[in-house]
């Protein structure tokens, strides 16, 4: 049939188009070249060794990786108990507060990051890591939110209150009761919201300097300016972290994606 | 969510909301406080600076953004290269998704797909606006293979041009649209289908009147995601213009990070919200009961 190998080709063009920019990058991260050659010319890990003895690579990782742990754990405090509060009470503007806190999914991330810089330097905390991390908290608190609520089920409430009846605390019930429940939306929740708090440019580049800075803000600076297999190199790095963050995804929670509803 | 929103005070016993809010305010303490702190009163902080001028309440700012014919020209690019991307991704994305879903039967190999497609989109825009400056550079790949399959006499110019910028920004938005329409279609009952096949509908009839219509909420969520991420894209038109083209979040950036005027910066940062905003609320009028986005 004419039509199922035509729908065969496009998606598989389009699986390519979706691959190959990663693939470049690697592959041109490998050229034995000093400028950007793609297929790479001669095989070297060079550029590698270059960016590990930079140390303002090495700690624009470092940042990256605090800031996005830091954030995932605030998300992750803030989600629960609001997830919590909307599923398992009933009071007034319940709608209204799940608005506000979802809101910054669909928030323009430079807006909120000019927002911030402008209030941050009021607060005296511009450009510093604390303004970077209220705003990457903001942004990612949603994603734990979005992936709990679905799994706080009224039919589990009864297992709650059973609980509660069986003489447990509040603390115990939602340690021993409600956390099993919700264990598998809240990893892939945490794993959403380390990611993007990761790869975050547009919401960082407001607060960010020229010593306090993520690799994501580093690399835009720098591409601006030059090109160079260093640039491939470090944008590699990222894209291992992807594919790491995947696996433990897939590993944890599985990629449900998809497939079929159970 | 449930629907017992106890909104109208004359449905609910006087005593109820202040006790279950009472029980549920423990819980919200934390996150209301952390939202209002640092999302709310920002936000309000922009609002009021872009409604001051000259130390007064004024309009001034708005009008400055509005009647300059500057402005409406970055707002027709920026919207134009958005609904140029918002269709290209709508038709590229659908017939993987459709093809994932409802073609491939090998979990693995549908499984090895979704790694791929989740692999674009945990990577920074930033690197894989790279990608494709190397790519479509004068002597990139692109370029290379158009001119070597002799389907161009010589390279030609894609960084700097609203091509190269709609380019970028497909790559980067592509994934959600196939996740969006994926999921809906995931969540079609392949019985309805059978039905109308029994029924004797050739499988293109099936698919408009059956298939389409049951997942256009997945795809309208995901197509005004899509046009939203676009109009406020930021990184990928800095990269791919080569300071060529303005998009709107440009002049924003610029007005808060060199110039620092947070009046006019926050006309701009408002009047860019508005258009959004009004979008989103569009599309949850059309995509309401489809329930939400994933």
């Amino acid at each position: 049939m004419i039509a199922r190998i035509l729908l065969r080709i496009v998606a598989w063009a389009v699986m390519a188009y979706l691959v190959l920019p990663l693939v470049v990058i690697v592959g041109a991260s490998l050229t034995a070249t000093s400028y950007l050659a793609f297929p790479p010319q001669g095989l070297t890990l060079d550029w590698y060794g270059r960016m590990l003895a930079d140390t303002s690579y090495v700690a624009a990782f470092g940042t990256s990786t605090a800031l996005a742990l830091a954030a995932t754990a605030g998300a992750v405090l803030l989600a629960l108990p609001a997830a919590l509060a909307i599923a398992r009470h009933d009071f007034p503007a319940k709608r209204t507060l799940l608005s506000l806190l979802m809101s910054p999914l669909v928030l323009p991330h430079v807006v909120l990051g000019a927002a911030l810089l402008q209030y941050c330097a009021a607060l005296g905390l511009m450009r510093s890591f604390a303004a970077l991390l209220v705003g990457h908290v903001v942004i990612v608190t949603p994603f734990v939110l979005r992936s709990v609520l679905p799994q706080l089920t009224p039919e589990q409430r009864a297992l709650e209150e059973a609980s509660a009846d069986l003489g447990a605390r509040p603390f115990e019930t939602f340690l021993l009761v409600v956390l099993p429940q919700i264990r598998g939306g809240l990893t892939s929740g945490a794993i959403f919201a380390f990611i993007s708090s990761w790869i975050n440019v547009e919401l960082s580049i407001f607060n960010t300097t020229a010593e306090l800075t993520t690799i994501p803000v580093k690399l835009f600076n720098y591409v601006q300016y030059t090109i160079d297999p260093v640039i491939a190199a470090v944008s590699s790095i990222t894209i291992a972290v992807a594919a790491v963050t995947i696996v433990l995804l897939d590993l944890t929670v599985g990629l449900h994606v998809l497939s079929k509803r159970r | 969510m449930t629907a017992a929103l106890t909104g109208d005070p004359a449905t609910v016993p006087a005593a109820a909301p202040p006790t279950a809010l009472r029980r549920a305010l423990p819980l919200l303490a934390a996150p209301v406080a952390f939202f209002v702190a640092f999302f709310a009163v920002p936000m309000v902080v922009v609002l009021s600076s872009s409604l001051m001028a000259g130390g007064a309440p004024s309009l001034a700012n708005y009008a400055r953004v509005l009647l300059d014919q500057y402005h409406w020209d970055v707002l027709a690019v920026t919207f134009r290269i958005a609904a140029l991307t918002t269709l290209a991704v709508t038709l590229l994305g659908y017939p993987l998704a459709y093809y994932l879903v409802r073609v491939v039967s090998s979990n693995a190999l549908r499984r090895g797909c979704v790694i791929l497609l989740l692999l674009p989109l945990f990577t920074s825009n930033i690197v894989r606006s790279f990608g494709w400056m190397i790519l479509l550079g004068r002597n990139g790949l692109v370029n290379d293979t158009l001119v070597g399959i002799g389907l161009l006499e010589r390279p030609i110019r894609f960084l700097g041009t609203e091509t190269g910028i709609v380019i970028g920004l497909v790559y980067i938005l592509l994934p959600f649209i196939v996740l969006a329409v994926g999921n809906a279609l995931a969540t079609v009952d392949p019985t309805l289908e059978e039905a109308s096949a029994d029924l004797g509908s050739s499988p293109f009839t099936t698919f408009w009147t059956v298939t389409f219509p049951l997942c256009l909420p997945g795809l309208i969520a995901g197509v005004i995601m899509v046009f939203t991420l676009a109009a406020s894209a930021y990184v990928t038109p800095a990269l791919l213009s080569g300071g060529k083209i303005t998009v709107f979040p440009m002049l924003i950036f610029q007005q808060y990070s060199t110039v620092f005027d947070v009046h006019y910066g926050g006309a701009l940062s408002i009047t860019l919200l508005v258009f959004t905003l009004v979008l989103v609320a569009l599309a949850g009028r059309i995509g309401n009961g489809g329930g939400n986005r994933s």
